[in-house]
């Protein structure tokens, strides 16, 4: 076996052990056990949207107003919850150091991966469950929306990448975050249509790389009629140096990390 | 063979920062056994996580050229909110090896019985040193690194540990951090005092502890 495929075989053995490690400690093997991870983005984006329901009516946008909360919650709930996970994630884990072939970055990936797998499996449910009442459209175009997952959930990684070295040079970062992630919600395009906003407020979120990359899923879901705006190319040259100050942290982390 | 070359690490001490390692050379050829020894703070400890890849020098680098156990001592390389057999799960799939040969060695050599079913962080000095010893020996490594583990646990489980390392595994290198001059006298055939940053080299033990005692 060459060099490269033994790397690559080895990283992918540690993603996965990773993984089901992450899992058992943090949902245990009673009950429902790893599904536990859909619950959590099932039960807020439900409640969410019919509080919504109850408060606007059953159409906002000219679209199902269930659909279009949900539809837009989800992805919030991953950006915050991620970012929230990533939270002094190499000092929980110090012990895992001791081996070698698992590197920081991995603990970033795969406590990433099960918010990502969470998350998307909890949309898919609740699109079939909606879906199934009628209330949830047959997706105009079903590549778009993996696409809007994709941006979306690049730019949640790339910020994770920043957030976990951060909190470990700083606890300035642990008690901001939450207030932060918050104030994100006007820049995630969850809760309304680039289109419908003033233009001067259109052009201020669109500076926001979630921003496209929700348009591009509410396009995938309800077709022209909404009207998306959104560029293929700037969330990407957004996250690339976001991507590269994170993992320049990272290897700065790593070097001053005290391990008992 | 592994090599160390002018390794520094300094960790944060209030507003300064305090040098434990000041330049520290060390080679471990194949099947070597060297002790370190030295006085408690003196860095030991330090020097065999840099040795492990555990922590990352601030200056001067670690050259493996054979496979490297993790640092076997009471803490680290396992999860105490795991029980004992997920531990032995986790590292039979990081390092690629069979869980069902990895769980009969740990079931036969720690003797924990049931115990192993408990979180790790219930267990007591003794059993988490059985576990740590199970588990790295449960894969096999070109050196093994230990840390201070060596002598904990009753006669029996002493017996067993020095069967597996030192009889059956005689092949193999092995850096051992111990303050017990006999065991370190009986198995080890170079020695490193590790004395205010730097490691005094000794290819006779009698000597390095001789040196050692009258620190």
């Amino acid at each position: 076996m060459s060099a490269l495929a033994k790397g690559w075989d080895i990283q992918l053995r540690v993603l996965k052990a990773l993984m089901l490690r992450e899992l058992t400690t943090r949902f245990g093997r009673e009950n429902i056990g790893f599904l536990w991870i859909m619950v959590e983005p099932l039960l807020f984006a439900v409640l969410v949207a019919l509080l919504w329901r109850a408060m606007k009516g059953p159409v906002e946008n000219g679209v199902d107003m269930v659909t279009f909360v949900v539809s837009g919650y989800i992805p919030l709930v991953l950006f915050r919850s991620s970012v929230n996970r990533a939270i002094s994630s190499f000092t929980a884990n110090s012990s895992l150091m001791y081996h070698r072939q698992i590197t920081i970055i991995d603990l970033i990936l795969v406590r990433f991966g099960i918010e990502f797998i969470g998350h998307m499996m909890a949309y898919l449910f609740i699109a079939l469950v909606l879906g199934s009442f009628g209330l949830f459209p047959w997706p105009h175009d079903l590549g778009f929306i993996i696409l809007g997952w994709i941006y979306y959930s690049f730019f949640t990684f790339s910020i994770t990448l920043i957030v976990a070295p951060l909190s470990e040079m700083s606890d300035v970062l642990e008690k901001i975050v939450p207030v932060t992630t918050y104030m994100m919600i006007p820049f995630s395009g969850a809760f309304y249509l680039v289109s419908v906003l003033y233009p001067t407020a259109a052009e201020v979120v669109l500076y926001s790389p979630p921003v496209h990359a929700m348009e591009m899923m509410r396009y995938g879901i309800f077709g022209p009629s909404i009207d998306p705006q959104y560029d293929l190319v700037y969330p990407i040259a957004f996250c690339l140096p976001c991507i590269a100050l994170g993992l320049l942290l990272c290897r700065i982390v790593r070097r001053r990390l005290v391990i008992e | 063979m592994i090599a160390c070359e002018d390794l520094w690490k300094s960790y944060p001490a209030g507003h300064t920062r305090k040098f434990v390692l000041q330049g520290i050379n060390l080679t471990i050829n194949r099947g070597e056994r060297v002790a370190l020894l030295g006085r408690n703070g003196a860095g030991k400890s330090t020097l065999i996580k840099q040795i492990g890849g555990v922590e990352v020098p601030d200056r001067g680098k670690v050259t493996r050229k054979m496979s490297v156990s993790w640092p076997i001592g009471f803490n680290g390389g396992f999860q105490g909110s795991l029980t004992g057999l997920d531990n032995a799960r986790f590292i039979s799939r990081i390092y690629g090896s069979s869980y069902s040969e990895m769980r009969d060695f740990v079931e036969d050599f720690t003797e924990l019985g049931s115990s192993l079913s408990m979180p790790v962080k219930t267990y007591s000095s003794g059993m988490r040193a059985r576990l740590a010893f199970a588990l790295s020996l449960g894969i096999e490594f070109d050196c093994y690194l230990i840390d201070e583990v060596i002598l904990v646990g009753d006669h029996n489980f002493q017996r067993k540990c020095h069967h597996e390392l030192f009889e059956k595994r005689a092949d193999r290198a092995m850096v051992i951090v111990s303050h017990d001059m006999e065991t370190v006298r009986n198995v080890c055939n170079r020695a490193s005092v590790i004395h205010e940053g730097k490691a005094i080299p000794f290819e006779d033990v009698h000597e390095a502890t001789k040196y050692y005692e009258e620190l």
